[in-house]
């Protein structure tokens, strides 16, 4: 069983996405703001982060730069979740070092697939 | 005198003690006021999050049962949600509101005197997806507010239906009118069946309204109308509509954007901006067999030209970067003959070159970092 950090100020989004989760078989962590991310990642690194971009005290962006630049993170498959859907985004969510990106407004159940898609793959 | 002073004082002490007791009594009470509406909410939006988690299919008639009272303090948060989500999630939402009349009344205030209920139920009809709503929505097009008219616009586009496209496009051809970015942007969003409309809209006797067209057709991948736009960049009198042809020529990317575009290349007394907008699209475009015209702009007297020109090649890959490189080539070698070297003054179509080839190469080791990484 595979432990999801959800990240995402929004607590009704957190709750529609981490309910889905938790029915595909997920264990899930939940954290509304940047800051609590960090914290729960570097305790105990989880399989895979979904990560809002726009949230208070620090962006999904700087997380993921952190995330990728420590030893104990770097690896963690991070997909983004995000109402910027231009070009520019996209490429700079991957520069901060997103596996995969999804746009609000979103399905939860195709969110759902990535997650599973992104463990297989890096799951091997 | 002093008695005066006296009671002027004291009625001023009155007035700042009776209104700061009318705030905190206001603050107690909008406090009060909120504490309640979240306790009412609570339940409802609890109940709807759990039914939109599970897509729709558990616990529908008790969210219709729900109390007036408790479901409008839980409506405003569900509304929010309602922008955020799509696939079954959404489908199960827009039901609920449904059955509670929510689409009703926001047709309903559509024909509010109040420009921000006006613009709050245009939001709502969006983003419920309402087909039914678009009439409604496309006359709120010509709403004398700005703020109404482009809520209406990016409600149009999260409803998607290709109908409403020659209303967007009759709405930009007024005085009070809405943002091109924005028409452009909702027009794409109306999908390919949108297409047949922006097409005869090339016929638009208003330059805008031909250009933001034009965009969206290059944004849409409307590669049934290229000769169409083809047209319009060899014959529309206006030069940003025969540059905004010329660029999404390039954007569609088909073999029949080659010649057009070439011809608009040459001869030299053509407008500069159409001749930059021609190379630039044919560096889009991806045609080698644009190579030679391209590689002829070089040495252009424009420096723009050029400049789009070399760069056009450098996007064209080997074929494109071989003739950059011949043109540096070329200029060594009439250097070496002329005995001047190193210390020969460089051509501007070997500077161009150089500058488009430095992009190449630092483009090339980024991409070897990226994928070593």
């Amino acid at each position: 069983m595979s432990n999801i950090l959800l990240v995402e100020d929004d607590p009704d989004i957190r709750h529609l996405v981490s309910y889905r989760l938790t029915r595909a078989g997920f264990t899930v962590t939940e954290a509304a703001d940047g800051v609590t991310a960090l914290h729960e990642a570097r305790g105990e690194p989880p399989d895979l982060i979904i990560l809002d971009v726009r949230m208070p005290r620090m962006s999904g962006l700087e997380v993921c730069r952190e995330l990728r630049a420590g030893a104990r993170t770097a690896l963690v498959p991070i997909i983004m979740l995000t109402a910027r859907a231009r070009q520019q985004d996209l490429e700079q969510a991957y520069a901060a070092g997103a596996t995969d990106y999804v746009v609000k407004p979103f399905s939860p159940r195709e969110l759902v697939d990535r997650v599973e898609t992104v463990l297989a793959r890096v799951t091997g | 005198m002093l008695g005066v002073f006296t009671l002027v004082i004291a009625v001023l002490v009155v007035i700042v003690a009776g209104t700061s007791v009318a705030i905190i009594a206001v603050r107690v009470l909008r406090q009060a006021r909120h504490r309640r509406i979240a306790a009412l909410a609570a339940g409802p939006r609890r109940a709807l999050l759990n039914f939109v988690a599970d897509n729709g299919e558990q616990g529908g008639p008790d969210l219709v049962a729900i109390p007036d009272e408790a479901w409008q303090a839980a409506e405003p948060g569900a509304l929010a949600l309602l922008g955020k989500l799509r696939g079954e999630a959404h489908r199960a939402l827009v039901s609920v509101f449904l059955r509670r009349g929510v689409a009703r009344r926001a047709l309903g205030n559509l024909h509010s005197r109040s420009r921000v209920r006006r613009a709050k139920a245009a939001q709502v009809l969006g983003d419920l997806e309402l087909r039914q709503a678009v009439p409604e929505l496309c006359r709120l097009l010509t709403d004398r507010h700005l703020e109404v008219r482009v809520v209406a616009v990016r409600a149009l586009g999260r409803i998607g239906d290709p109908a409403a496209a020659w209303r967007l496009i009759a709405a930009l051809d007024r005085s009070d009118q809405i943002p091109s970015l924005l028409a452009t942007h909702t027009l794409v969003q109306l999908g390919p069946e949108a297409e047949v409309t922006l097409s005869a809209a090339l016929d638009h006797p208003q330059a805008r309204v031909r250009a933001v067209c034009l965009d969206a057709l290059g944004l849409l991948g409307a590669a049934g109308s290229v000769h169409r736009i083809a047209r319009v960049l060899t014959e529309d009198g206006t030069l940003d509509v025969r540059v905004a042809a010329a660029a999404n020529l390039g954007k569609l990317g088909t073999r029949a954007g080659l010649e057009p575009l070439t011809a608009a290349l040459t001869p030299a007394t053509r407008p500069t901006a159409l001749r930059t907008a021609a190379a630039k699209a044919l560096g889009d475009l991806g045609a080698t067999s644009a190579v030679p015209a391209l590689a002829a702009l070089l040495d252009d007297e424009q420096f723009w030209v050029a400049h789009e020109a070399a760069h056009a090649l450098r996007r064209l890959g080997p074929a494109g970067q071989d003739a950059l490189r011949a043109v540096i080539e070329q200029e060594a070698g009439r250097a070496r003959s002329a005995g001047v070297g190193a210390h020969a003054r460089p051509s501007s179509a070997a500077g161009h070159a150089r500058e488009a080839l430095a992009l190449a190469a630092v483009a090339a080791a980024a991409h070897e970092m990226a994928t070593v990484g």
